[in-house]
């Protein structure tokens, strides 16, 4: 019976290979097709195309035009002059300057903090809670900005926000941190660097994990002193992931725009108010779409310039290598 | 109404009674038919008075062609803002057994909200894709211009003109302010939905007190505290900043006043325009395709106007410079300041009214209730002549009606209007602190004493309060000067008068480039700067 049960079952398998088989011929010929690459990225390209590319061109068509969403007058081709206006507005220039030094120090410090405790959780493999430690680091990073702007808005708050009462208790005074003109630059510096310093750390830790073992050891046994140990293992393998961090962080820095607006408006006067907020304001508090548009291709032109640089920086060595 | 019911019952029973007189042989024949004579003519009398109370209200049905269908509408209102939301609330609960009644058909009333500053994006976004997502609209009266001129909402002089019951009287802050697109046109876009204007909050129990007032006194050369709406009509802004630094003393944590500095949406704008209006300076001259600010906002009145605005952060808490109307009412209700100049929408929550329980306090926790705090006019400005003027910021909104309704919501949006200025409606809404603007409630003898702020109200937007630009580029106007402003307030800018140019620069330019004047700002303008 037993011998029975299985011939049966091998019949029965048979006739589900011989079912499959076709199918299974089907797909190999497809894999085997010079167009299945293709379709394997189609997908994505269609993706890419819908919501990078057209709303790109549509932008960049945009800011070749007087367009406001309110006015009653039809959109009217101007050429490069919304590009013009902005060339020549000191208002502009001003906001621009500010920003990049909000992206310099924000990216600088964080990237500076994050090393530090990057290297310092590095160091501590076995330190007791040493998993909860770092969970409680990255937090702030999960967190959305709206939150945290909205908190930080309440902790500086000088009538009685936490930060001020022991300001108070330390310095015997109260401080405006949001509406002085000469704190709340760095107010907002600060919170940004507390956000996203657990992001450099955590890119930090990426890097040292991605230097071998044997390297490090043979540098132990030779006795390399910590700095230069530093400098010529781990940095040679873990720069790559580092500037990573870096050029993800001066992006993004470059777009604030929410923890802005909810902390200050932008102000006192126009102390804070950074690209982000007066594109903001252009396009949906002016509806001016045209000028709005044209500061976005600025922006998107300012990212890809510093992508370029961090890349070529990045690659300099190995570039100047190769030309040897 | 009543009456006429019971009577009709009555003879029914009559009816019933006598039938049965007549059949069980209780009655004579004679009995009988002097009886049947005497219900019969009170039966066509009362039949009579009924056809005749009940005519309209079925033709009135008839007549509607939304009769038996639902339909819902959806209002887009400003968010913490409690005259919105009594919009709504008061719509639920009268005009829906009202339009049921009267016109027969069932109607949902649902409220979309988003902040100040928001809610115009909000609405922009959905009625530049020609949506009627949002049927009506509680609307800032400085966007009418902005809300107008796309072909957004619906222009209403045709439909005023077709319905008797919406030719009403307002007073005429309220008919320029929430109505009128262009300025000085006859073209009406608007219904008031909330009248607003700036009143001052006095602490009634320090100003009365008695050790208060000798020193106060001994300080001042024999002065005495305001005590009355009276005395506070005669405080000129001199005396004010020597009543406020009296009682600024930020080590009891009390401070003499507050004004909305903050740079959010039109707040410094709206609380230093009182010190330019009111001292004769203006923010712009010309009609459309001639307006001309620079020159006129940068004048050195204006200048003088924005300097004395900011004399007052002094007196205010740690971090005035940001405060808008929540941080205010915050302020206040805790007990620190002893004064504020605020929205007199905003008495319910200044005085800690419970809304839904006037004679109750909305948080006993809080340390201010109403028998504390007198709502009254606020300081004014000695003129030349020697008569004190005042000419505050006008606040308050109209309701909008979206151009993109279909009929049905059309009509409903109509019907809602001619209900909501109805005298009923309009004393339910006053009594439940919302601000009228109609001539016919203002004018009742009571009105006055009807709530706290009524008095301080009245008296602010007949004469004393104006509105500004109602422009389409009011946003863009609105935010460089807010900008600038805020710059000086917070000395990021020393001088005033730069400030002042700043403004008037970039809002010249902003006219120019949209073609609402043919005025090019002047090349000096080119090295304008802020801070």
């Amino acid at each position: 019976m037993a011998q029975l049960g299985t011939q049966i079952e091998s019949v029965a398998g048979a006739r589900r290979i011989e079912a499959t088989q076709p199918r299974l011929s089907r797909w190999r010929a497809l894999e085997e097709s010079r167009l299945f690459p293709a379709v394997l990225v189609l997908p994505i390209l269609i993706f890419f195309l819908v919501w990078n590319i057209i709303p790109l061109l549509w932008l960049l068509g945009v800011s070749f035009y007087r367009f406001k969403l309110t006015s009653a007058q039809p959109e009217q081709y101007i050429g490069f002059e919304n590009f013009r206006r902005l060339w020549e507005s000191s208002v502009y220039w001003g906001t621009l300057g500010r920003t990049l030094t909000f992206m310099v120090c924000s990216v600088g410090l964080a990237t500076v903090l994050g090393i530090l405790l990057g290297l310092l959780f590095w160091g501590s493999a076995r330190m007791p809670g040493r998993r909860l430690a770092l969970t409680l680091l990255f937090t702030p990073m999960i967190l959305p900005p709206v939150a945290v702007g909205t908190f930080y808005r309440l902790i500086y708050d000088p009538t009685f926000g936490v930060l001020n009462y022991y300001a108070n208790r330390i310095t015997g005074k109260t401080y405006d941190f949001l509406g002085d003109k000469e704190l709340a630059f760095w107010a907002l510096v600060a919170v940004d660097v507390w956000m996203w310093t657990p992001f450099m750390t955590l890119m930090t830790l990426a890097a040292l994990g991605s230097v071998p073992k044997a390297e490090l050891e043979a540098a132990e046994i030779d006795r390399l002193p910590w700095l230069k140990r530093l400098w010529y293992v781990v940095l040679p393998h873990g720069k790559f992931i580092l500037m990573l961090g870096i050029l993800l962080r001066t992006i993004d820095a470059f777009k604030t725009t929410d923890l802005v607006y909810l902390m200050t408006r932008g102000g006192p006067g126009n102390r804070t108010e950074l690209v982000g907020v007066t594109l903001y304001r252009q396009g949906f508090e002016a509806f001016q779409m045209g000028n709005a548009s044209a500061m976005a291709v600025i922006a998107l032109l300012i990212a890809i310039a510093f992508t370029s640089i961090y890349l070529y920086v990045l690659n300099y060595r190995e570039t100047r290598a190769a030309l040897r | 109404m009543r009456g006429l019911d019971r009577q009709s019952a009555d003879l029914s029973r009559a009816h019933v009674q006598l039938l049965r007189d007549v059949m069980e042989g209780r009655l004579s024949r004679r009995a009988a038919v002097k009886r049947g004579i005497s219900l019969g003519l009170s039966t066509t009398a009362l039949a009579g008075l009924l056809t005749a109370r009940r005519t309209p209200r079925v033709s009135a049905r008839q007549d509607s062609p939304l009769a038996g269908k639902t339909i819902d509408m959806t209002i887009l209102g400003i968010a913490g803002w409690p005259p919105s939301q009594l919009g709504v609330t008061l719509a639920m609960e009268g005009f829906k057994p009202y339009a049921k009644e009267t016109y027969g058909y069932d109607v949902n009333f649902s409220f979309e909200e988003s902040p100040f500053d928001q809610l115009f994006q909000k609405a922009a976004a959905s009625l530049s894709t020609g949506s009627a997502q949002y049927n009506i609209i509680i609307s800032d009266s400085q966007w009418l211009g902005a809300l107008a001129e796309p072909g957004w909402i619906v222009q209403l002089n045709d439909i005023i003109a077709q319905n008797p019951e919406l030719q009403i009287e307002f007073v005429e802050a309220a008919q320029q302010g929430y109505r009128i697109y262009p300025d000085g046109s006859d073209q009406i876009w608007g219904f008031p939905q909330e009248g607003d204007t700036i009143a001052l909050y006095v602490r009634q129990d320090l100003f009365t007190n008695p050790e208060e007032r000798e020193a106060y006194k001994a300080a001042n050369n024999g002065e005495d505290l305001p005590q009355t709406f009276e005395d506070w009509e005669e405080v000129d802004i001199d005396r004010f900043e020597r009543i406020v630094s009296f009682f600024h003393r930020p080590d009891q944590g009390l401070y003499g006043t507050s004004l909305q500095y903050s740079k959010v949406y039109d707040f410094i704008s709206c609380y230093c325009y009182p010190f330019m209006f009111s001292t004769g300076g203006e923010i712009w001259e010309g009609d459309v395709g001639s307006y001309r600010v620079e020159g006129v906002l940068d004048s050195e009145t204006n200048a003088a106007g924005l300097a004395r605005c900011k004399d007052f952060v002094k007196y205010g808490p740690e971090g005035v410079t940001n405060y808008g109307i929540a941080e205010e009412v915050d302020a206040f209700t805790s007990g620190s300041l002893a004064t504020c100049l605020q929205w007199s929408a905003l008495a319910f929550q200044m005085l800690n009214i419970d809304m839904n329980n006037p004679d109750q306090p909305a948080d006993p926790s809080k340390p201010i209730n109403r028998d504390m705090v007198l709502v009254t006019v606020p300081p004014g400005f000695r003129q030349a002549d020697g008569s004190l003027r005042r000419t505050y910021t006008l606040g308050g909104q109209p309701w909008v009606i979206n151009a993109f309704n279909d009929e049905d919501h059309m009509q409903v949006a109509i019907d809602f209007m001619k209900w909501w200025y109805q005298p009923e409606t309009q004393a339910e809404f006053a009594r439940r602190g919302g601000n009228p603007t109609d001539k016919a409630t203002l004018s009742r003898p009571d009105f006055d004493t009807l709530q706290p702020h009524f008095r301080a109200y009245r008296y602010m937007l007949e004469g004393n309060s104006r509105d500004f630009w109602h422009d389409p580029n009011y946003s863009e106007m609105l935010a460089v000067q807010q900008e600038a402003f805020s710059a000086y307030v917070t000395d990021i800018e020393d001088d005033p008068m730069d400030a002042l140019r700043y403004a008037a620069c970039e809002q010249q330019r902003i006219l120019f480039d949209n073609g609402r004047t043919d005025v090019e700002p002047s090349d000096s303008c080119a090295d304008v700067t802020l801070g």
